[in-house]
């Protein structure tokens, strides 16, 4: 108890960390709803890669002098590289999909490969990158600024509007694509709008707590939600609630064991995963008796 | 809508071509053919889902506006992942008429009620959709594509996979929305079915189109003929 309101103290140091955890924790499950419902979960795993690759990229531009330094530099490059791979991959997904080029899998697997391989291979060499990525990659939510938080919280805050204010459009796109074209609907306009929004919460996400941690908070609990939402609104609040008193719950035992956060913040998820289906087996075997 | 020299397929892929067919404001029209004959997409590109590989689609205006056209899928291309409520799924058709990020007002949540009624789907507008029957599902997509108020309703094989009973029910409803002066153009594999339901059909043989009245395009002979059982 002492040590969770340490962690809720303004005065405590990493309080940005815990910020941008809850922010993440809350945000993520929001956007990662719709992967889940398109099924596109594997595509939550391999943007975050891709968009860790696109930091590493930025960071590498900068070692060899391609990207001149200025003022708070890394960060504003770090956030155009991930964004920019981000996007540019579900832009390259869509169109292959689109013209039918290779099989889903092959192809988002040999995205997340060759983005973890061109991640390590940019980083092995590069001076500046180097410590910061690592430290993405391991998921540790350490040095957070004021401007990255503010930065995080503006863009989350304009995403989970987007999505409360056109729900209605992105749904009907989502589920009856055809049924959309007949009512006049743009729905290229509409899937682009939906992945601008996915692309920028990963980017950002990945920008503060690195691949693993974005695709555990984007993917686990919308499916520990699944099992308990009865309706699409139910399914929505759920997902974004677990996901914020998990990244809360993880802050927590991170600080009072010592653990790095973000994959303490992902066993946990898993365990809720893992409990969830529990229950549910349990109250379909009492339904049968 | 007077359709000329179209062709359709997907992509590059020609399935049909040189089709000409018009139909009339209070057409009643059965679209029929053999497996992978293309009046599927023959469907899907007058519902505008694909685009023309050739040849022009014309809708003459209604009132000085555009018909518009309510479509009904087949009823697996909809995913049971969704926890969508059956009134959920029809207040979707509504969506033509409301604006982007609006809310939809009362005015069209009592059409949606309404349309479900029209559809004796009301009693089961609170279930989830994935949990419905076959023939459930059917109403619910058929009150949906009502809510859009189209001019002509395009059904994409409303029976298959329904039991004799709901196809009967649905049938009905159908021959019921026709009397009340909705278009109706339908594909549909069952010959008896097509016939009690429709007044006139386009047979789809050997990349062509024929058409005549329901009677005359199903006699014996002619069916002969177009199965190639001759």
């Amino acid at each position: 108890m002492e040590t969770l309101k340490e962690i809720l103290d303004p005065n405590f140091l990493l309080r940005n960390s815990v910020y941008i955890s809850l922010l993440i924790g809350f945000g993520c499950p929001l956007v990662g709803v719709y992967l889940v419902l398109r099924r596109l979960v594997f595509m939550g795993v391999a943007l975050p890669q891709v968009s860790s690759c696109g930091i590493a990229f930025a960071f590498a531009f900068h070692a060899w002098g391609i990207i001149p330094h200025f003022e708070n530099s890394e960060n504003t490059l770090a956030f155009a590289g991930a964004s920019l791979f981000t996007l540019g991959a579900i832009a390259l997904l869509s169109w292959m999909e689109h013209r039918q080029r290779g099989g889903v899998e092959g192809r988002i697997g040999a995205a997340y490969v060759l983005a973890g391989a061109w991640s390590i291979l940019l980083l092995v060499k590069n001076p500046y990158g180097e410590h910061g990525l690592l430290e993405r990659l391991r998921g540790e939510i350490i040095a957070v600024s004021d401007r990255d938080l503010i930065v995080t919280a503006v863009v989350f805050l304009v995403v989970a509007g987007a999505l409360l204010v056109f729900h209605k459009e992105l749904m009907l796109v989502s589920y009856d694509r055809e049924m959309a074209i007949t009512l006049g609907k743009n729905v290229v306009l509409w899937d682009g709008f939906l992945f601008l929004l996915i692309g920028l919460t990963i980017s950002l996400a990945v920008l503060s707590v690195g691949p693993l941690v974005t695709f555990g908070f984007l993917i686990l609990p919308p499916l520990i939600a699944r099992i308990f939402a009865r309706t699409m609104r139910q399914f929505a609040i759920f997902s974004s609630l677990v996901g914020g008193i998990s990244s809360l719950a993880g802050f927590w035992i991170a600080v009072q064991y010592d653990y790095p956060v973000g994959p303490i913040d992902v066993a946990l998820l898993g365990c809720l995963y893992a409990i969830a289906f529990g229950i549910k087996a349990i109250a379909q075997a009492f339904a049968k008796c | 809508m007077v359709i000329e020299d179209l062709a359709v397929g997907y992509g590059r892929q020609v399935i049909l071509q040189g089709i000409n067919l018009n139909v009339p404001r209070k057409a009643s029209l059965g679209l029929l053919g053999s497996n992978g004959s293309g009046k599927t997409t023959l469907l899907k590109t007058i519902a505008g889902i694909l685009p023309p590989l050739g040849g022009r689609i014309n809708f003459v205006a209604i009132d000085g506006r555009v018909p518009v056209l309510g479509y009904v899928p087949q009823k697996e291309a909809l995913d049971p992942m969704y926890m969508l409520s059956s009134y959920e799924v029809v207040l979707m058709g509504v969506c033509g008429r409301v604006g982007p990020g609006r809310l939809i007002g009362s005015k069209e949540k009592e059409w949606a009620h309404h349309c479900l009624e029209q559809t004796d789907a009301n009693s089961f507008a609170r279930k989830p959709f994935s949990q419905l029957s076959g023939g459930q599902k059917q109403r619910v997509l058929i009150a949906r594509a009502l809510a859009a108020k189209p001019d002509l309703l395009l059904l994409d094989e409303p029976t298959a996979g329904v039991d004799a009973s709901a196809t009967s029910a649905i049938l009905d409803l159908l021959r019921r929305l026709h009397d009340s002066g909705l278009a109706i153009m339908m594909v549909n594999h069952d010959l008896a079915a097509i016939k009690r339901s429709v007044e006139e059909i386009a047979w789809v043989h050997a990349g062509k189109i024929e058409t005549g009245s329901a009677a005359e395009m199903l006699s014996r002979d002619n069916l002969e003929r177009l199965m190639d059982l001759k």
